[in-house]
C-alpha cells in the first residue's frame, strides 16, 4: 500500500468536502437515487430462452435472459435436474466467453504456410465450395475413410456422428472418449455389460458413504456433483477420498488416503480382500446377480491391506479401516467412477476393480447406492441408412450400445485405422491412435482432417508428433468459436456461433429420471459465424449427402424429433426448456428381467473374454515406471474455474485465474531453492520445455509428483488473455501408454523436472 | 428490519461459483473481484486440515467505512453496507479502516460487495446465493438468517465438535454470518476485529452531520477535517492498516489513494 502523502490527502480532502455540499439538501431517498443506473432489467423487455451450457461438457440446463438483442445473464435453470436452478463459475461465464473480442468473426481460408496462422476472409460461399471440392477430391482419391473427424464439446455430433456417418468414415472419434472415458466405460461394459454413460448414478439422496479416487469434487466445477457431495456430506454420509493431493474433495473428507500416484490397484484388490475375509460383502446380491465370485475370493487371496500397504505408502490400517466404513453401509455405499480415467494404461483394470468393489457392496440398482441410468425416448429424424455406423462415444454415448465383435466397414471397404482388435481390445475409437496413420499411411492413407471444437495440441499427448501429421495432411478444416493454437494449421477456418446464439441438436441425458434438453438461440449470430448444424448441412448438400439434410430449417429438424414425445420447441420452451421421463433407477423395476446386459445376464466378476483375449480375467496389480532421481510424476486436473483453453481465454474467467500454478511438496520446493511465486520451467525426460510457470509450494502433495491445471501453456496470438499463460501438460507428455482393452492413452507416465527461475 | 447473509463454510466446496456470479453479474472491471477464495491449509502432509476463506464484505452494524467515509457514499440500509460510488470521492479511507481488508480501489473510487443492491431491488437474491451449488449460501431477514445459523452448527457438532457461528456481535453484529467449522483463526478471520477507532465516529456523528447541515459549516468542517485529516486520523489509520495486514490477506494489487 502507498504511503499517504499530505498533498494528495489534501486534494482529496477538498474533492470530499465538495462532493459532501453539493448532497446538502437532497438527503437518502430510496435505492434508486444511490444507483442513477437503472438495473438491467428494468431497461428493456428481458427474454428468457433455454439452453444447455457449453462451458464444460456437463452439459447443465441454463435460463438465460437478454434485453434488446443483448444477452445480460446465465443462470441455472430451476427445471432442469442437472442444474436446479444453480451453476458453475464457468457456467456463469456464459456471456463473458460469447462476447469475448477474440472470437473468429468470418470464414477465412489459408493464405501463408500451415501454422503461420496467415488466411483472407473470405464468404460463407467460397468457405463451403472450397471446403466440398477438397473433401470430394479425398473421397475420389483414397475412399471417403480418409477423411477423418475429430470433435469435442456440444455441437460435436453434427461432425463426428451424424456427418461422419452419412459421410462414409469410421475414423471420427472425440478426445472425451480415448483421452478420457474410455478406460471407465469399458471396464464398465465388461463387468455390468453397460457402460457408466455420462454421469456417473450414485444414488445421492441416499447413499451413506462415497468413496473417491482422483476425483477431485469442487475443484472440477461439476454443478450437480458438488450440489449432491455437499447435500450428502451435510446429511452425513461417510466421504473417502483417495488422491496424493490434499484435494479441496480432501479437506472434506472424513478419510483422506494420500496415495502414491500409480498404485490404486493394489488398494483397490486390498478393499476386495477385507470386503470378502471380513465378511462385510453383500453375500445374497452377489449369489443372485454375479459370476465368478469364487476366482475373485481366491485371487485376493494374499492381497492384504498389509501387502497394498508397501505398495500404496499408505498404512494397512487405514486401509482396512475405510474397506470397513464402506462394507458397514452396504449397499449403500460405492465409489465414484469418476470421469477422466486415462492415467498409467493399465487404467480398464483398474476401473475394473472399482466396480469389483461396488459390485460387492451390493450397490447397483438398490438405494443409496448406484442407480441405472436410462435414456430418454426421443426418435431421431427419419434418414437413409448411414453409410457407417460410427462409434465416436465419448460424452454424448449413451448407455447400452452394441458393441460387436466385427468392426464395420466404410464404403470402400475399411475399418477405423486406430488399430483396434489389434493394439487394443474394444471401444470407442481412439483419437490418439489416428494421429501415426496420418503420418504413416499405416493401414491406409488418412489424408484430410476436420477438427471441430478439439483444442488439438494441447490435449493430444505427443502434441510435435501431431504437427507433423498437420504437415502431411491434404486438407484440415478447423471449426471453432476462437483461434485456438491448432487453428493456425487449418486450410479453411469455420468460425462457429455460440451455444447462446444457436439452435442445436436436443441433448438427451441418461438420468434417474431421464430427460431431454432444448438449446435455442438467445440472440442472433454474432459476426459472420453460423451454427455448426447449419455447417454440417451445407457441406452436406455440397458433397451430394442431400437425403440426409432434408430438412429446410433446424425448427422443423427439432419439431419432428419433439413430436415423438408429444412435443414440440414451442411446447418445450412453454414447459421451462425440460421434458423428463421416467425411469427404472432399481433393481425392482426390472421384475423378472435382469438389468445386467452382460451374456450372462450377471455381473461379471470374472471376465471370460478378457482371458480368451491373453489379458487378465480379474485385475492384477501392475507397477508402474518410477520417476527418475531428480524428476516428478506429472499430474493434471482442473481448478474450478477453468475447462479448457476455450475457458482460459473467456475475459471474466480469465481475471479470475490467468495462469497455472505447479504444486510442489513445500519441502521439496525449498529442497530445490524455489518459494512461492516464484518462476519456473518444466523439462520432460525428452527435453522438451514448457512454462513459465509459478510455483505453488504447498504441504498439500506429496514428494514425488507434482500437480497443474491442464490445458494451461496455449500458444496463440489470437488468444489474447491465454496466449503464453502458464505451462501446458500436453506439452509435457513425449509419450503415453496404451490400454490395450480400452484404447484409451495413459498420460500420468510423463515426468518432469523445474528448471530455470529461483 | 435487517437482512444478512448466511455462509455455511462447512458447505462451501470452493467452486467460486458465487466469485464469477458476482464478477459477471456486476460487471466488475478486470482485476476487481468482490469474492475471494484464498485456500487455508495447516499442518504437514500427510496430517493436514485446511479449507477455504471465502472474503467478502461482513456488512458490519458498526461499519468502520460508514464512520470514515467523508460523503455518505458508503452508508448502512437495512443492515447491509450499500455504496454508491458515484458519490465516491476516492479518498481511501475505507480501504485503509476496514478491520477485513474489504474495500478496494477500482478505477478511483471504493469498490466492494453491497449485496447486489439493484438485483435485490428487482425482487431477487445477490447473484452469488442463487448460483450457490452447494448451498452454502442464503439470504434473507437477520434475524432469521441467525437462528438458521445456530441450528446449523447444532447439528455440526458431531463431526465438527468446534463448530460455531460467526457476526452475531462482531463489528456491533455483521450482516455476514458465518457457520464455521472451526474457530474463526483457521480460516484467517479474526475472532474480533479492532473496533472502530473513536475519531472516526466522531467524525462521522458530530463532524459530519454538522457539516451536512449548511455550506457556511461545512467549510468550517472542512477545516476541522484538514486538521484531523494531518494530525490524528491518518496515523489512527496506517496503525489500523498495519494491524489488519497481519491477519488478513488482501489479494488485490490495486492501490489506493494514487490514482484518486
Amino acid at each position: 500500500m502507498a504511503r499517504v502523502d499530505l498533498e494528495i490527502t489534501r486534494r482529496q480532502f477538498f474533492g470530499a468536502g465538495l462532493a459532501g455540499a453539493a448532497a446538502i439538501g437532497t438527503g437518502r431517498g430510496p435505492l434508486a437515487m444511490h444507483y442513477p443506473d437503472p438495473p438491467w432489467f428494468a431497461t428493456g423487455e428481458v427474454t428468457t430462452t433455454y439452453n444447455y451450457c457449453d462451458m464444460c461438457p456437463w452439459k447443465c440446463g441454463i435460463a438465460v435472459q437478454s434485453v434488446d438483442g443483448k444477452v445480460i445473464k446465465v443462470d441455472g435453470n430451476a427445471n432442469d435436474p442437472k442444474s436446479r436452478g444453480m451453476l458453475c463459475g464457468r457456467g456463469q461465464a456464459g456471456v463473458s466467453f460469447m462476447y469475448d473480442p477474440d472470437r473468429l468473426q468470418s470464414p477465412m481460408i489459408r493464405t501463408g504456410e500451415r501454422g503461420e496462422g496467415k488466411f483472407r476472409e473470405v464468404s460463407w460461399e467460397e468457405a463451403l465450395d472450397y471446403t466440398a471440392e477438397k473433401i470430394l477430391a479425398i473421397k475420389e482419391k483414397y475412399g471417403p475413410e480418409s477423411l477423418a473427424i475429430f470433435g469435442h464439446t456440444t455441437g460435436d455430433f453434427w461432425f463426428t456422428d451424424y456427418f461422419a456417418q452419412a459421410w462414409g468414415t469410421p475414423n471420427a472419434a472425440k478426445p472425451s472418449s480415448s483421452l478420457c472415458l474410455s478406460p471407465r466405460d469399458e471396464a464398465c461394459s465388461l463387468t455390468l455389460g453397460f457402460p457408466v454413460g455420462g454421469h456417473e448414478p450414485m444414488d445421492w439422496d441416499e447413499i451413506e458413504c462415497v468413496a473417491f479416487i482422483g476425483s477431485h469434487v469442487g475443484e472440477d466445477s461439476r454443478n450437480t456433483v458438488m450440489q449432491d457431495f455437499v447435500e450428502a456430506r451435510n446429511r452425513g454420509a461417510q466421504i473417502i477420498v483417495v488422491d496424493p493431493r490434499f484435494s479441496t474433495a480432501a479437506a472434506k473428507a472424513d478419510h483422506w488416503l494420500p496415495i502414491k500416484p500409480g498404485t490404486d490397484t493394489a488398494l483397490l484388490l486390498a478393499w476386495v480382500n477385507v470386503l470378502i475375509e471380513e465378511n462385510l460383502y453383500d453375500a445374497a446380491y452377489i449369489d443372485e446377480w454375479a459370476s465368478g465370485f469364487d476366482e475373485l475370493a481366491s485371487h485376493v487371496k494374499d492381497f492384504t491391506p498389509e501387502w497394498a500397504a508397501s505398495i500404496t505408502e499408505l498404512s494397512a490400517d487405514q486401509i482396512r479401516a475405510t474397506a470397513r466404513v464402506m462394507g458397514e453401509r452396504h449397499p449403500k455405499a460405492a465409489i465414484m467412477p469418476g470421469r477422466h480415467t486415462t492415467w498409467y494404461g493399465n487404467d480398464s483394470q483398474r476401473m475394473r476393480a472399482v466396480f469389483l468393489v461396488n459390485s460387492l457392496l451390493g450397490a447397483y440398482g438398490r438405494h443409496g447406492g448406484m442407480y441405472f441410468n436410462k435414456s430418454p425416448f426421443l426418435d431421431s429424424y427419419p434418414h437413409p441408412p448411414f453409410a457407417v455406423t460410427g462409434s465416436s462415444g465419448g460424452c454424448s454415448a449413451e448407455p447400452g450400445e452394441e458393441v460387436s465383435d466385427e468392426l464395420p466397414l466404410g464404403p470402400s471397404g475399411k475399418a477405423r485405422a486406430d488399430g483396434a482388435r489389434e493394439t487394443f481390445l474394444r471401444g470407442a475409437t481412439a483419437m490418439q491412435e489416428l494421429i501415426d496413420p496420418m503420418i504413416t499411411d499405416d493401414p491406409y492413407r488418412i489424408a484430410g482432417l476436420m477438427i471441430y471444437g478439439v483444442n488439438l495440441l494441447n490435449s493430444v499427448p505427443m502434441p510435435s508428433r501431431t504437427i507433423e501429421a498437420l504437415k502431411k495432411l491434404d486438407f484440415i478444416l478447423a471449426v471453432d468459436v476462437l483461434p485456438q493454437e491448432h487453428v493456425a494449421w487449418a486450410d479453411v477456418v469455420f468460425p462457429e456461433a455460440t451455444f447462446l446464439e444457436r439452435y442445436d441438436e436436443l441433448s438427451t441425458v441418461p438420468y434417474k429420471t431421464p430427460f431431454i434438453q432444448m438449446r435455442e438461440p438467445a440472440v442472433a449470430p454474432l459476426y459472420d459465424t453460423m451454427p455448426g448444424w447449419m455447417m454440417a448441412r451445407e457441406l452436406g448438400l455440397r458433397v451430394g449427402l442431400d437425403a440426409f439434410f432434408k430438412w429446410e430449417t433446424i425448427e422443423e429438424y427439432l419439431d419432428t424429433r419433439l413430436r415423438s414425445v408429444g412435443s414440440s420447441l414451442e411446447k418445450m420452451h412453454d414447459a421451462g426448456g425440460v421434458i423428463i421421463q421416467e425411469g427404472k433407477p432399481y433393481l425392482e423395476d426390472f421384475g423378472d428381467e435382469s438389468p445386467f446386459l452382460t451374456a450372462s445376464g450377471k455381473i461379471e466378476l470374472s471376465v471370460a473374454d478378457l482371458a480368451e483375449a491373453g489379458l487378465d480375467p480379474i485385475p492384477v496389480y501392475e507397477p508402474t515406471e518410477e520417476p527418475p532421481a531428480g524428476y516428478y510424476r506429472l499430474l493434471y486436473g482442473r481448478v474450478p474455474v477453468h475447462t479448457f483453453a476455450k475457458t482460459q481465454n473467456t475475459p471474466v474467467l480469465s481475471d479470475v485465474y490467468q495462469e497455472n500454478e505447479l504444486w510442489i511438496n513445500e519441502d521439496e520446493a525449498s529442497a530445490l531453492g524455489y518459494g512461492n511465486g516464484d518462476r519456473v520451467w518444466l523439462e520432460n525426460e525428452a527435453g522438451d520445455r514448457t512454462g513459465p510457470i509459478k510455483v505453488k509450494a504447498t504441504q498439500r502433495i506429496r514428494k514425488d509428483a507434482v500437480f497443474m491445471a491442464h490445458g494451461f501453456g496455449q500458444q496463440s496470438e489470437g488468444l489474447t488473455n491465454a496466449n503464453g499463460k502458464g505451462a501446458s501438460d500436453t506439452k509435457m507428455m513425449s509419450r503415453y501408454k496404451l490400454d490395450p482393452i480400452s484404447g484409451g492413452a495413459g498420460m500420468r507416465i510423463n515426468f518432469v523436472r523445474l528448471v530455470g527461475g529461483g | 428490519m435487517a437482512s444478512a447473509f448466511l455462509l455455511d463454510m462447512s458447505r462451501c466446496i470452493g467452486c467460486e461459483a458465487c466469485v464469477v456470479a458476482c464478477k459477471a453479474g456486476n460487471e466488475l472491471p478486470q482485476g476487481r473481484q468482490y469474492i475471494e477464495l484464498i485456500e487455508q491449509t495447516s499442518g504437514t502432509f500427510p496430517n493436514l486440515t485446511g479449507g477455504f476463506q471465502n472474503h467478502r464484505c461482513y456488512h458490519c452494524a458498526d461499519a468502520t467505512c460508514v464512520a470514515v467515509c467523508p460523503t455518505g457514499a458508503l452508508f448502512k440500509e437495512d443492515g447491509l453496507t450499500r455504496l454508491d460510488r458515484d458519490a465516491c470521492s476516492g479518498c481511501g479511507y475505507c480501504v485503509q479502516s476496514c478491520p477485513y481488508g474489504v474495500p478496494k480501489m477500482s478505477d478511483g473510487r471504493s469498490s466492494k460487495c453491497d449485496a447486489c443492491a439493484s438485483n435485490v431491488g428487482g425482487g431477487g437474491s445477490p447473484w452469488c446465493v442463487t448460483t450457490c451449488p452447494g448451498k452454502a449460501l442464503e439470504y434473507g431477514d437477520r434475524d432469521e438468517i441467525l437462528a438458521e445459523a445456530n441450528s446449523r452448527v447444532a447439528a455440526l457438532k458431531d463431526r465438527y465438535p468446534k463448530a460455531q457461528v460467526y457476526g452475531e456481535t462482531q463489528a456491533g453484529g455483521l450482516g455476514l454470518i458465518l457457520v464455521l467449522p472451526d474457530d474463526p483463526e483457521t480460516l484467517n478471520i479474526p475472532a474480533d476485529p479492532p473496533p472502530t477507532p473513536d475519531v472516526a465516529n466522531l467524525w462521522k456523528n458530530w463532524v459530519q452531520p454538522i457539516s451536512m447541515g449548511s455550506t457556511a459549516v461545512t467549510v468550517v468542517g472542512l477545516g476541522v477535517l484538514g486538521v484531523m485529516a494531518r494530525k490524528n486520523h491518518l496515523a489512527e489509520m496506517r496503525e489500523i492498516e498495519e494491524n489488519h495486514k497481519t491477519t488478513v490477506s488482501t489479494g488485490s494489487a490495486e492501490g489506493g489513494h494514487d490514482d484518486a
